[in-house]
């Protein structure tokens, strides 16, 4: 279980890589397997999540392609990749309660497994903690100026 | 000032009054200007929403009432829809659109407020996003990124037949009848003129959005797409949808914060009816008359 820290009034896993554009996090869970959820932001932005359907296991996807999709609001969209790779497993548990996704989103809410196809995409992620906490700082303080976020 | 291109697509068939703003929402993506279009189907069928189960629609009564189904890509639940609706959709590319869901939604759905106002509606845009006069919902919505666009849908609704909205859900009787009364209180028609709110619209959506409106057609792109979207929407896959969990309990939302939900377990049936977060109305149906018990599963399995 790894440690949150709170950056700017949200949760954070220092631990692990950040994609900032789907605002998705990645943990290594072995060698070219990686575990993808959404990060605080991406929860706080999509608001109350309905609905989450992903691709079937066994699926390769690129980066930019979508490994699913998430309804809030009646508002759909893609869950966007941040890594090329294969599904190997999804979260069962947040596809029946997607409430657990906004409740622990560094843990039990986690999305997708995938077999990475290219394992160096993961050097193109934010990671090291310090550069996260910079990082996740720079976002908040971004989405509240463009009143994303509520001050 | 840039384009807000405006397509009058008038009354369509039922397939066509969902797959023409699906290519629209292609062509946006594939760099059309934003783009406000409206439609009318001509004839009642039923709308299933992307994520949802299909058979939450009754599949027996549509098909008795001859009411065609089409998966659509946006949210939302079983709706019924009909000629007397005048859909109005706004596309955008997603860069155009804030990040926030509940704010894109916000940005988008205020200039369709100002029409119904503008068309003598006293419309507002409620704290649930819901389009209301009142306390009633008068405008069904739903949101979809396709692609590189965002599509924000909504209907006029001149006349709304609550029984026949209820009908096609696939709902035991007793809930059926509360969803009836929930729609009757909280979903109402505004009959005003189409054109008017047609005309609004355009109006109020270049002015929010800083677009001149223009109207325009479908572009060789488009209607490539309208074809493919036209078979996708007949097969029998993408109308059965992905496999979706079944769940412990079900649900009829009929706006924003009203809905009705039920279980059912062992013979018994519990249903409760739930208005801005306050359970008004609960009923426990059991054969053994074992109030206690039934109770306790009604309890587990509707609040957990």
């Amino acid at each position: 279980m790894s440690e949150i820290a709170v950056v700017a009034g949200f949760g954070v896993a220092l631990d692990r890589a950040y994609d900032p554009v789907g605002h998705f996090w990645v943990s290594m869970v072995g060698p070219d397997r990686a575990r993808v959820g959404l990060d605080a932001l991406g929860v706080e932005t999509s608001g109350t999540i309905a609905q989450l359907a992903f691709l079937p296991v066994g699926e390769h996807l690129k980066r930019g392609e979508a490994f699913g999709s998430l309804e809030a609001a009646k508002f759909v969209g893609p869950l966007v990749s941040p890594l090329s790779g294969t599904v190997v497993a999804t979260n069962d548990a947040v596809v029946a309660d997607p409430a657990v996704v906004e409740r622990d989103p560094y843990g039990a809410g986690w999305l997708v497994e995938l077999d990475l196809a290219d394992a160096a995409e993961v050097r193109d992620l934010i990671s090291g903690a310090d550069v996260v906490r910079v990082w996740f700082e720079a976002e908040v303080e971004n989405y509240r100026m463009k009143g994303v976020l509520a001050e | 000032m840039p384009e807000l291109r405006v397509v009058d697509c008038g009354r369509v068939s039922a397939l066509r009054s969902q797959t023409l703003w699906h290519a629209l929402a292609y062509g946006v993506s594939a760099g059309a200007p934003p783009t406000l279009s409206f439609m009318r189907p001509s004839r009642p069928y039923v709308g299933v929403g992307y994520h949802r189960r299909l058979d939450e629609a009754d599949l027996d009564v549509c098909r008795e009432s001859g009411l065609p189904v089409f998966r659509r890509m946006v949210g939302g639940g079983v709706v019924y829809l009909d000629e007397h609706q005048q859909f109005f959709q706004i596309i955008l590319p997603v860069g155009a659109v804030p990040r926030s869901r509940e704010q894109a939604l916000r940005r988008l759905l205020s200039p369709a407020v100002e029409a119904f106002r503008a068309a003598g509606v006293p419309a507002e845009l409620d704290d649930d996003l819901e389009i209301v006069v009142g306390d009633a919902k008068i405008c069904g919505h739903g949101a979809a990124q396709i692609e590189d666009a965002v599509v924000v849908v909504g209907n006029l609704i001149e006349r709304f037949d609550h029984v026949a909205a209820a009908r096609v859900l696939a709902v035991p009787d007793e809930v059926r009848a509360e969803v009836v009364r929930l729609m009757e209180r909280f979903v109402a028609a505004t009959p005003v003129d189409a054109a008017a709110f047609r005309s609004a619209a355009a109006d109020a959506y270049g002015e929010a959005l800083g677009l001149r409106p223009a109207f325009g057609g479908l572009s060789p792109y488009e209607r490539d797409r309208l074809l493919a979207l036209d078979d996708r929407f007949r097969s029998p896959a993408w109308l059965r949808g992905s496999p979706r969990p079944d769940p412990q309990s079900r649900q009829v939302k009929v706006r924003a914060g009203v809905y009705v939900v039920w279980t059912e377990l062992e013979g018994r049936r519990a249903m409760a009816t739930v208005v801005r977060g306050k359970v008004e109305r609960a009923e426990v149906s059991d054969p053994d008359l074992d109030g206690a018990l039934t109770a306790a599963l009604a309890q587990a399995r509707l609040v957990g």
